[in-house]
């Protein structure tokens, strides 16, 4: 492993000290040192999870008069979906992407009004998909809830610039803090319109969109939100909807 | 024409600079990595912008694989002046075993699961657990590479934590009874992370319907632990 070379060049002269130069080899080290890589990289991890919080309310039953109902007008009711197929599989559409489907639908829908063949004749319910920005434009169902909250989206626009310049203060951990108050004072603003999101899923709806729609309000700035269960009427206007779309 | 001298070169490769190499790789993934936690399913959590990161210490972390299957994995304080009484993840798992297996014994006084010393030490070392109450004591018996190859069996029936609608918490089911156990174990730093939402994340698969997550949440209700996190993968708003 270790080589003590000598360098026996041409003549020297007696007594005269002889140069040696010490080699290591390093090879083995270098493979063992590979190995402890490989090693850890199969058993670790370096993403951390992130986490979301929510709080949803109690199960216990609530008296009617308490239950603060939301304005209609404020209202907003999403129902996500996925689309699978006979053995339970999520399809995918052309880019490869899940088919997570959004319905929503503003207010209290009505069901009173019925034609002579069954269908509603006014189904408010519309459908959109999930899809990320592109560029700095919101698409699919962010862009309706964007729209929505355009008046809080708009001030924590203008705090974000400060928040970017340090404005409130030169501690980059004061800064956030400041930052978060004041975009919590902003989402929480009752002079502002700003929309009651209620969040319903389907039984065959992914995990993964739900934590879209939850996602859609931290990303909106949407303070009231809430998970529901589905209703009959949701079903009535989602079957009334998919009719409609098959006839067409 | 004179002949080309070949001149003799030595093969030897100076691999001080790898090896310096590999030792700088090293040292960085020693530093930045955590270790993989074993779980008995892998999934793969659903993205979010959320920043916000999973705590290490003070967690009851709820898994739930596609079948529906439900396990628990808790883990006490980090910090190791703490850790070194009562709330090391260990001493609380007894705790939360000896609490959880009590109250199951009181609700049904005609099939009591029985534990020995040797059955709970093997306890506190499992990361996750998820067999129902009766299969315990046969589960601890056995071997580690016979309880990893049971746990990761999804179609056993014992299996999993039992879990269903109950809403009455007179009658609690397997997973009432556990939730029920951690929260009061006695950690008070555990309690309180759970009371803020921090303590208790639950992890599911993308793909996962939502009628076999709502089961968990509709629990969770029912326990009045309204505050909790789900696990989610880091994401930005273009995708």
């Amino acid at each position: 492993m270790a080589q003590i070379e000598q360098s026996d060049k041409g003549k020297k002269k007696k007594g005269a000290q002889k140069k040696m130069s010490i080699h290591v080899d390093f090879t083995p080290m270098v493979d063992m040192n590979m190995l402890l890589i490989t090693f850890f990289m199969l058993c670790t991890t370096m993403i951390k999870s992130q986490t979301l919080q929510i709080t949803l309310p109690t199960n216990e039953k609530v008296e009617q008069e308490d239950k603060n109902k939301a304005k209609e007008s404020e209202a907003i009711t999403l129902i996500v979906t996925t689309d699978r197929d006979e053995k339970g599989d999520i399809k995918k559409d052309d880019e490869g992407r899940p088919m997570n489907i959004v319905y929503y639908y503003e207010g209290q829908p009505n069901l009173t009004d019925v034609t002579p063949d069954g269908r509603l004749v006014e189904n408010t319910i519309k459908k959109e998909t999930f899809l990320g920005n592109d560029g700095s434009l919101q698409r699919g169902i962010r862009k309706i809830l964007h729209d929505r909250n355009k008046q809080v989206l708009d001030k924590i626009d203008k705090l974000k610039v400060d928040w970017r310049e340090k404005k409130f203060s030169p501690n980059k951990d004061i800064n956030d803090s400041i930052y978060q108050a004041k975009a919590k004072e902003i989402r929480n603003d009752s002079t502002l319109t700003r929309p009651v999101v209620i969040i319903k899923a389907t039984p065959e709806a992914s995990w993964e969109s739900l934590i879209g729609a939850l996602d859609e309000m931290q990303i909106n700035q949407i303070s009231r939100y809430q998970i529901d269960n589905i209703t009959k009427t949701d079903s009535i206007l989602i079957l009334d909807f998919l009719g409609k779309e098959r006839a067409k | 024409m004179g002949k080309v001298k070949i001149k003799r070169k030595s093969t030897l490769i100076d691999m001080t600079a790898m090896s310096d190499v590999t030792v700088l790789l090293l040292t960085f993934f020693m530093l930045t990595s955590t270790f993989l936690q074993k779980e008995p399913v892998t999934v793969m959590t659903p993205s979010s912008v959320s920043e916000q990161k999973v705590p290490t210490a003070n967690l009851a972390s709820i898994l739930v694989s596609p079948e529906g299957k439900v396990f628990i994995s808790v883990s006490g304080e980090a910090d190791p002046s703490v850790a070194d009484g009562a709330w090391a993840t260990e001493e609380i798992r007894k705790e939360i075993l000896s609490k959880a297996v009590s109250e199951y014994n009181r609700l049904h006084p005609n099939k009591k699961v029985n534990l020995t010393e040797a059955d709970v030490n093997v306890f506190s070392k499992l990361n996750t657990f998820g067999v129902p109450f009766q299969a315990l004591p046969q589960f601890l018996r056995m071997s580690q590479t016979e309880q990893d190859k049971v746990i990761a069996d999804m179609t056993r029936a014992d299996v999993g934590i039992p879990i269903d609608d109950n809403h009455d918490l007179d009658k609690p089911n397997e997973f009432q009874i556990w939730m029920r156990a951690i929260y009061s174990s006695g950690n008070d730093n555990l309690q309180s992370s759970m009371k803020k939402g921090e303590g208790i994340a639950v992890k599911a698969d993308k793909g996962t319907p939502y009628s076999t997550v709502h089961h968990v949440l509709d629990n969770l209700q029912t326990l009045k632990m309204n505050r909790f996190s789900l696990m989610t993968a880091l994401k930005t708003e273009q995708d």
